[in-house]
């Protein structure tokens, strides 16, 4: 018998409602390591909890080591062989001190001190966490608390835990350290590992991958086979890896391509070994627009006078042309945030001035409420500060704020409805019965409804599936289309940037390290990975390709011009 | 920003006092108390103020932060001056002028309580809320309270309510923030207009907090459950609170403060021109 078994699992959170997982029957072998994909609300968290007991099947049968999670009695046996790691690290944590936290679960358990102290040592040495043992949890950073998530879970010594999307809400480096910790725990302590997540690059760690669509298994292989089939992926709002994608839409290749030197590899084989003349740029270099808002010497200092003295932004200039689209990246605490929040005055600089059209913000602070609805601001997880009765409320928050006339109100809001894919139903409804995605459109539309010059928004699809993601970016491109808007884009993912953003902003340690074309900053690869941040896989691709002389472009980073790039190559 | 307000008063150290046992410490807070209360002369109460002192220097904090301890107590502190001032009386009054009469008792008790109030709410400070941190705090009631259990009072459940809610007090002001920044970038306004429109104004900020923390405890209790947690029943504790002679030996000396007290407030009386002291 399988570690887990699930035998004709059905689940409903309510009789009417749809079936949230359908006569689902899987089985995870002990010591393997399985990614689980799905849209939003395909049932993969409900499968986790269902996992660990947390929730009961309404129809089936589970088994995690031989015992039945419907069991009372041995319910809490289960639990200690079968841990759970959760997307919000912050949620988790019990304790305010590190040992303490890790120390819950033994504690629970009734262990003697002596074992308890030996498996909380070994459970932070695991996870390399050793040196923080009496550190304050709130103090740490987003990958240190799931790593302490983590330990607390391993000082149960499980034979399985389950990871429910627990990356999303971290940035890449506390991602890495994430997957890395998984891997470990797999391959070097024989735990199995399942884990939920929306990230492709995560899934191919694997060495199996279930989809969920509906409730239902779709598919269920090595990763190799399931990325093989990219329209069925596509059909259930997934997305796959950027050169798996290329190879896939050049036709030919093999199928089910992962990794940036397979996929070079096979491009070797079908490519000419013969070095082509550099072509015509990809984009047209026109004369950067006007700007809409500048920044000059700005610098910003946290803590003056004390010995907590930090200084986030260090004399920075840069000018953000007119109904462009700049993506700002950085690795976390290179000053985004605080550039962010410079820009419609939420926050004075230290010195220096921010210019919007021309016209410094601060020249008088008492009209600052008009120049915050000339640059609108969307925070990370803009969905935690809906509150209104409807959604219709919420979204002419803002406009209102504004003191417009009641028609202006009602139009703005149904335009900003119409930019965020929101329905006239869905309007009417309370914001707190939408879903996780319908949320985080009904906040950006809260925002959009200001119809501000210039839109800064901090990772808007963060934690959304691709599908999603895409669905929301294109109301974005529209709204910016039609209003002539300058779109700051603050995010961690290069594809994201590499597609949207028309010129990149580079932050490391609180200075501009890199600001120009997407081509330019795209071109300094070094550079990039000098300041702890990555390249898409795409144009991985081609820098490798470039070094076995097989093709010269290294201002490639969409998959559609990497296809133009290869058929131009091969002469079709 | 509201990140910048200190958590509770405790500051870090490594005296005496910071390590003694906080179980220990909340006994002789009590017998501190009494200590205070106990002292009905000068000369008591100068006694009273010397140990205050005392336990001043020993706990490394500096005076300018026990001052501000004080700070929140000003009003009643005047308060008791003015009245035990004015309104005691005596046999002849020093200032007799039209309705004000002001006796050397009024001075003296004025002067007495406001000394007796500042040692009592000074030292409970430097006993308690400076040396321990909440955490500790948090063990020692659970401990010492314990025996409670035996009468159904959910002692521990108390204990563990407590220590989350330390530990999300940081969490919920970065929130609290983050959504105060949010509703201002909309064009909430919460500095300007009247009482009414200001608290008004705090409803976008109150409701998703309330709602974020109803999802947080909901997440928290299900992570709780995932290893383990039910209840204090058959729990153990990594960290177990342990006395040292020391700490004994400091409740001892404290015992012996309070008899010293009651002696000298019994014999040690002097009359100093027209003050009893």
């Amino acid at each position: 018998m399988s570690f887990i078994d699930i035998k004709n699992l059905s689940f409903f959170y309510d009789e009417s409602d749809l079936a949230v997982l359908d006569n689902v029957s899987l089985s995870f072998e002990q010591g393997s390591y399985t990614a689980i994909l799905g849209h939003n609300g395909s049932g993969k968290s409900t499968l986790a909890k269902l996992i660990c007991g947390i929730l009961q099947p309404t129809a089936g049968k589970i088994t995690v080591a031989g015992l039945d999670t419907a069991d009372e009695d041995t319910l809490w046996k289960l639990r200690s062989r079968c841990g759970m790691i959760f997307q919000n690290p912050d949620n988790q944590l019990v304790a305010g001190v590190v040992e303490e936290d890790v120390a819950f679960a033994p504690e629970n358990l009734g262990y003697r001190r002596d074992e308890i102290r030996r498996r909380v040592d070994e459970a932070l040495e695991t996870v390399s966490m050793t040196e923080y043992a009496s550190h304050a949890t709130s103090k740490l950073s987003g990958g240190q608390k799931q790593r302490i998530a983590i330990a607390g879970v391993l000082a149960m010594r499980p034979d399985c835990i389950i990871f429910d999307e627990a990356t999303a809400m971290l940035d890449p480096t506390g991602r890495r350290e994430i997957v890395a910790a998984m891997k470990k725990l797999n391959r070097e302590k024989n735990i199995t590992v399942i884990t939920i997540t929306h990230y492709m690059a995560e899934a191919i760690e694997a060495d199996r991958v279930v989809v969920l669509d509906h409730g239902k298994v779709l598919m269920d292989g090595t990763p190799r086979e399931i990325f093989s089939h990219v329209d069925a992926l596509k059909d259930a709002s997934l997305s796959v890896p950027q050169v798996t994608e290329l190879l896939h839409q050049l036709g030919g290749f093999p199928k089910g391509v992962l990794h940036t030197m397979e996929a070079a590899d096979e491009l070797q084989k079908a490519l000419p070994r013969a070095i082509l003349p550099k072509e015509s740029e990809q984009k047209v270099q026109s004369a950067p627009a006007e700007p809409a808002l500048e920044i000059k010497n700005v610098s910003v200092v946290y803590g003056e006078d004390t010995p907590f003295r930090k200084e986030a932004l260090k004399n920075i200039s840069v000018s953000f042309p007119k109904g462009e689209v700049i993506g700002i990246i950085g690795h976390t605490g290179s000053g985004k945030s605080t550039l962010a929040s410079l820009l419609n005055g939420l926050r004075a600089p230290t010195a220096g001035e921010i210019l919007l059209d021309g016209e410094n913000i601060w020249a008088k602070p008492k009209e600052m409420k008009q120049i915050r609805s000339r640059v609108g601001l969307v925070f990370q997880y803009p969905e935690y500060q809906l509150f209104e009765e409807t959604v219709q409320a919420d979204i002419a928050f803002g406009p209102k704020n504004m003191k417009l006339s009641e028609e202006e109100i009602s139009r703005r809001v149904q335009d900003a409805a119409h930019f965020c894919g929101l329905s006239v139903r869905e309007l009417r409804k309370s914001p707190f019965e939408l879903s996780g995605g319908q949320k985080r459109r009904a906040a950006i539309a809260g925002v959009v409804a200001m119809e501000p010059e210039v839109l800064v928004l901090d990772e808007p699809a963060a934690g959304l599936d691709p599908k999603g993601r895409e669905e929301i970016f294109g109301g974005l491109m529209e709204y910016k289309e039609r209003l002539h808007a300058t779109l700051l884009l603050i995010s961690h993912s290069m594809e994201e940037v590499a597609r949207y953003a028309d010129r990149i902003l580079v932050l490391k340690n609180g200075e501009v390290y890199l600001y120009g074309t997407v081509e330019e900053v795209f071109g300094q690869a070094e550079k990039l990975f000098d300041a702890g941040l990555d390249l898409p896989q795409i144009t991985k691709l081609f820098i490798e390709l470039k070094k076995r002389a097989l093709c010269t472009a290294t201002d490639v980073y969409t998959v559609g011009y990497a296809k133009k790039q290869i058929e131009r190559v091969l002469g079709c | 920003m509201l990140k910048d307000v200190t958590l509770g008063q405790f500051f870090p150290g490594d005296s005496f006092l910071h390590k003694a046992d906080p179980r220990v410490k909340l006994v002789i807070l009590v017998v501190y108390m009494v200590f205070v209360l106990l002292a009905s002369n000068m000369a008591s109460l100068g006694l009273v103020l010397l140990t205050t002192l005392a336990l001043t220097l020993c706990s490394k904090i500096r005076f300018s932060v026990l001052l501000r301890s004080l700070k929140p107590v000003v009003f009643v502190l005047m308060f008791t001056g003015v009245i035990n001032l004015f309104f005691t009386s005596g046999e002849t009054p020093l200032i007799d002028w039209y309705f004000i009469e002001i006796y050397p008792e009024g001075i003296r008790t004025a002067v007495f309580m406001m000394v007796r109030l500042v040692c009592l709410v000074g030292g409970s400070s430097i006993l308690l809320s400076y040396t321990t941190s909440p955490l500790a705090l948090t063990d020692a009631i659970e401990s010492l309270f314990g025996p409670l259990k035996k009468i159904r009072v959910p002692v521990h459940e108390f204990a563990m309510m407590m220590t989350i809610a330390l530990r999300f007090i940081p969490t919920l002001l970065e929130e609290t923030d983050k959504i105060m920044s949010a509703q201002k970038a909309r064009g909430a306004d919460f500095e300007s207009g009247s009482i009414l429109q200001k608290a008004k104004a705090l409803i976008p900020i109150l409701i998703p907090l309330f709602v974020s923390s109803f999802r947080r405890a909901d997440e928290l209790a299900e992570a709780m459950e995932c290893r383990c947690y039910r209840g204090g029943e058959g729990r153990t504790k990594l960290n177990v609170l342990k006395s040292r002679p020391s700490d004994y030996a400091f409740l001892a000396v404290m015992l012996l403060l309070c008899v010293a007290v009651v002696l000298v407030s019994k014999y040690l009386t002097f009359t100093v021109g027209l003050f009893v002291l």
